[in-house]
């Protein structure tokens, strides 16, 4: 009877522990895994930077497609 | 600094798809993804128009804001780009999308769809300029040629303009000052005479 009783205390102090550090894993997973506020990718200065160049192609496109405008 | 625009002019457009053609061709778009396509209204009646569409690289897009990633950005040029790394295939910038821009190589669910495809404005992607990565992934990076995109370039009606927006606009504004009524295109009276409201 004595052992019985000794079992049963160390079986409930076992899933106490147990739940114990499920709860503190739990909190330091949450705690990790907040993302925080959200921010747009960002390809860094050289990748985001203008490519446009107003080349002699560039200005031929333009002239061609607005020669109403030039022919005044 | 110059801000990247299209400007279909429907008047001129002719429905030819040479820009959808060139678009495919010219960044190897796979099959069952188009970029740009061209949107008939009224087919086959008088007033029909037929206007090119594409990702119009809006200033506050609404796919970068429905973007659970966060994967879309803006280019110095005001251009929207994305990166197909980070693209978890969604969906969410297809509805939030006025266009119907962003495309997917396989038709699926949630995240079964590929990665999201768009128009770059010729301007391709995050990687570094004009490599094979970057074309496989983006297709060609003509901006960085110091070229326009070539749906534009090749329109042979001149319809679909594209380059700085300050410049498009005028060109087509004095279009329309011009041209008054209709396309100015030899033609359009007799073919739709004055009763045609457009």
């Amino acid at each position: 009877m004595p052992d019985t009783t000794r079992t049963a205390m160390n079986r409930r102090n076992f899933l106490r522990a147990v739940t114990g550090a499920s709860t503190v894993a739990a909190a330091t997973a949450a705690t990790a895994l907040n993302p925080g506020e959200a921010h747009a990718y960002d390809p860094g200065e050289e990748e985001s930077g203008p490519r446009y160049q107003e080349t002699d192609h560039v200005k031929a496109f333009y002239r061609v497609n607005g020669y109403e405008t030039l022919k005044k | 600094m110059a801000r990247m625009k299209f400007l279909c002019d429907a008047d001129r457009c002719i429905e030819c798809n040479a820009c959808v053609t060139a678009c495919k061709n010219e960044h190897d778009v796979p099959w069952g993804i188009n970029r740009r396509r061209v949107v008939t209204i009224n087919d086959g009646k008088p007033g029909e128009r037929s206007v090119s569409m594409a990702c119009m690289h809006c200033t506050d897009a609404p796919c970068a804001a429905v973007c659970p990633v966060d994967c879309f950005y803006t280019t110095a040029d005001a251009v929207v780009l994305h990166s197909k790394d980070l693209c978890i295939g969604c969906g969410y910038c297809f509805y939030a999308c006025p266009f119907g821009a962003p495309q997917y190589p396989r038709v699926g669910n949630f995240g079964s769809r590929g990665k999201m495809d768009k128009c770059t404005f010729c301007a391709a992607g995050p990687e570094a300029d004009s490599t094979e990565i970057e074309y496989a992934k983006y297709g060609a990076n003509r901006l960085a040629e110091g070229k326009l995109p070539l749906c534009a370039e090749m329109c042979s009606t001149k319809s679909l303009l594209a380059g700085d927006g300050e410049i498009i606009a005028a060109i087509y504004k004095e279009r329309v000052t011009q041209r008054g009524y209709g396309s100015g295109a030899w033609g359009w009276q007799t073919a739709y005479r004055e009763t045609i409201t457009v």
